[in-house]
């Protein structure tokens, strides 16, 4: 828990996304309907209409404050509302006031704009309420305590880690490296933008597993298959994101904002359980920089990788299946 | 030492990181050999040929004339090159937050560029994020970056003033309060009238702006001007005529209005108040 040096409210403002248009480059708008955000994912997605031509969006915000920002009594004064847009992968940070609906009202909205051109993938939209206390201007009252995540390519309000899956012919692919790879089923790669799972197109019928959509023992081959693939994809990914840690100075590392943070936070209390994520992540890469105790890890995040891709469940319905497929061919 | 690949590209592409990968050699990362470009040119995609910002000569050419300035002083060649690369490469952050153009330009382009610049007089040896790493280390885009953030609407004069200071890019460029416009320009100015000097008072005041941050919200105490973003698309539309970058005389940035004055003077005189109180590792407290 932090500690404020000033009294402030101890509840969070709650943050809804109420519209969302997209500016268009020959000028026009399109108002995006309801599927393009999700209150319950807190997620925007503004690849929904499927325009790739798009140079601005609109956001509309409404935010309620927790009671007592209005207090007689309270510790601030000139109390104001922003919304504030962040982007860690273009450093972008945009902000914007929001204006009280009616004198009195605990309710704020107003609108976000942002560009196209300043943004790669995702970004965070969060509230504060500021106000001037003892003479200093601009003191964090309360803020939102989950941001929005707003995904400028994705097709999908989701917050999770969403995952590029590509096929490919791997001998014969025109991204040469994969050539090297020629005999593997499928390969993962955390270097891209978002963590990418090539399929390869040369293992005949994989393609066919992999998209049917039956119901017989065959789907649960491919479920099975899926599961082993998402087990490769959060241990890979869990990998490439604490070997890149950044370590400050003379401290310890720092959660990366990108989706390596995302991936971090939600596998570590697997992997360090009972302790908080930030003390988790100095544990786990005082192990692997350290002398020892990076090899006794590797069992737990093959653990939290496995849980993630619940394997389990896969390995379990395959199981039946299978049963059920013998008995039927005994009788 | 390195020279350029035999086969330098005409055109800047992207290189993916596992792309990327197998050319890190041992004897690139000590500076002693380096691929002949052709095999790295079958790996890579292209980008839009009908784009002049992606011919590779005008930025070939700056890293050239750098090496040949600065052989004496190569930590110096940062505050020349960043401007000029800023200038030349005209980029929205969209495209320079994509690390396959820095892949690129690091390992097909100019690796020579990234051994002379960062061989390690200790270890002999390039850290391999030079060419391959997060945008605050790698050799190209932490230049490109400070450029960006520091640079004060069309003035790229406290680009120069940050990169002129090592602690002050290897240690601030990749803390978030820098995105507030404002906030960077106010940093600048504690550099440039000599309040912070020292690399342990540069992490001191990093730290100490870090954690008021946590009460005070920027935004808010010293706001900044919405961006206007046609100004900037004009500008990248320009670099299809523009000639060459002054080497003698700083170029112009995008026309975009400045961080407002006002908010820059008072977030100057509120980090130096914060700073005479923080503790620095090294500085004597005097009663």
């Amino acid at each position: 828990m932090k500690i404020y040096p000033y009294k402030r409210l101890s509840r969070p403002i709650t943050l809804r996304v109420t519209s969302v248009s997209l500016k268009l480059s020959d000028g026009t708008r399109d108002p995006l309907d309801t599927s393009a955000y999700s209150t319950q994912e807190q997620a925007v997605a503004l690849g929904v209409a499927g325009h790739a031509d798009w140079v601005s969006a609109t956001i509309g915000l409404s935010a309620t404050l927790p009671p007592g920002a209005d207090a007689p009594d309270a510790a601030w004064s000139d109390l104001r509302v922003l919304a504030v847009l962040t982007d860690g992968d273009t450093n972008v940070r945009t902000s914007t006031a929001l204006t009280r609906d009616t004198e009195g009202s605990r309710d704020w909205s107003g609108f976000m704009e942002l560009f196209r051109d300043d943004h790669l993938g995702r970004a965070n939209l969060g509230a504060y309420a500021v106000g001037t206390v003892d003479g200093v201007r601009g003191r964090s009252i309360t803020e939102t305590d989950r941001n929005w995540i707003v995904d400028t390519v994705s097709d999908e309000p989701v917050r999770g880690l969403r995952l590029d899956v590509r096929k490919a012919s791997f001998s014969k692919s025109s991204r040469e490296w994969l050539h090297a790879y020629a005999d593997a089923p499928w390969l993962v790669d955390t270097t891209a933008r978002v963590p990418t799972v090539f399929v390869n197109t040369d293992i005949d019928g994989i393609v066919g597993l992999l998209d049917s959509n039956g119901s017989g023992v065959e789907s649960k081959v491919r479920d099975l298959l899926v599961a082993q693939m998402a087990t490769d994809v959060w241990t890979a990914v869990f990998h490439g994101a604490i070997g890149d840690l950044e370590v400050e100075p003379g401290g310890g590392p720092v959660f990366p904002t990108d989706w390596q943070g995302e991936v971090l936070r939600e596998m570590l209390p697997d992997v360090v359980p009972g302790v908080h994520v930030e003390e988790a992540l100095r544990q786990v890469h005082r192990r692997r920089t350290g002398d020892s105790g990076w090899g006794e890890l590797q069992t737990r995040i093959h653990y939290a990788a496995v849980r993630r891709a619940e394997a389990a469940k896969a390995v379990g319905y395959m199981i039946r299946s299978l049963e059920r497929t013998n008995r039927e061919s005994e009788t | 030492m390195i020279t350029q690949p035999h086969h330098v590209p005409e055109r800047l592409a992207l290189l993916s990181g596992s792309a990327a990968d197998p050319f890190l050699t041992e004897g690139l990362l000590t500076g002693e050999q380096v691929h002949s470009g052709i095999d790295l040119a079958k790996v890579v995609e292209p980008l839009p040929d009908d784009d002049a910002r992606w011919w590779v000569e005008p930025v070939r050419s700056l890293v050239d004339d750098a090496m040949f300035a600065f052989e004496n002083e190569r930590t110096r060649a940062d505050a020349w090159l960043a401007p000029r690369l800023h200038a030349t490469l005209r980029l929205t952050r969209q495209e320079a937050a994509d690390s396959r153009l820095w892949n690129h330009l690091a390992l097909a382009v100019a690796p020579d560029y990234v051994v002379w610049r960062h061989l390690s007089d200790s270890s002999r040896r390039v850290a391999a994020a030079r060419f391959q790493g997060p945008a605050d280390r790698q050799c190209f885009s932490r230049l490109w970056w400070a450029a960006e953030l520091f640079r004060n609407g069309p003035d790229y004069g406290p680009v120069e003033v940050a990169c002129g200071n090592q602690d002050l890019i290897h240690t601030v460029l990749r803390m978030d309060f820098l995105d507030h416009r404002p906030t960077a320009q106010a940093l600048v100015r504690l550099l440039k009238n000599g309040k912070v000097t020292t690399g342990r008072e540069i992490n001191g005041l990093g730290v100490t702006i870090n954690a008021a941050g946590a009460t005070v919200i920027y935004d808010a105490f010293a706001p900044d001007e919405p961006r206007d973003p046609d100004r900037l698309r004009d500008w990248i539309e320009e670099a299809q005529t523009a000639p060459p970058v002054s080497r003698h005389v700083l170029p112009e940035g995008p026309d975009e209005d400045p961080a407002p004055e006002d908010s820059v003077a008072e977030l100057t005189e509120y980090f130096a108040e914060l700073f005479e109180t923080a503790p620095v590792r090294g500085r004597k407290i005097e009663d």
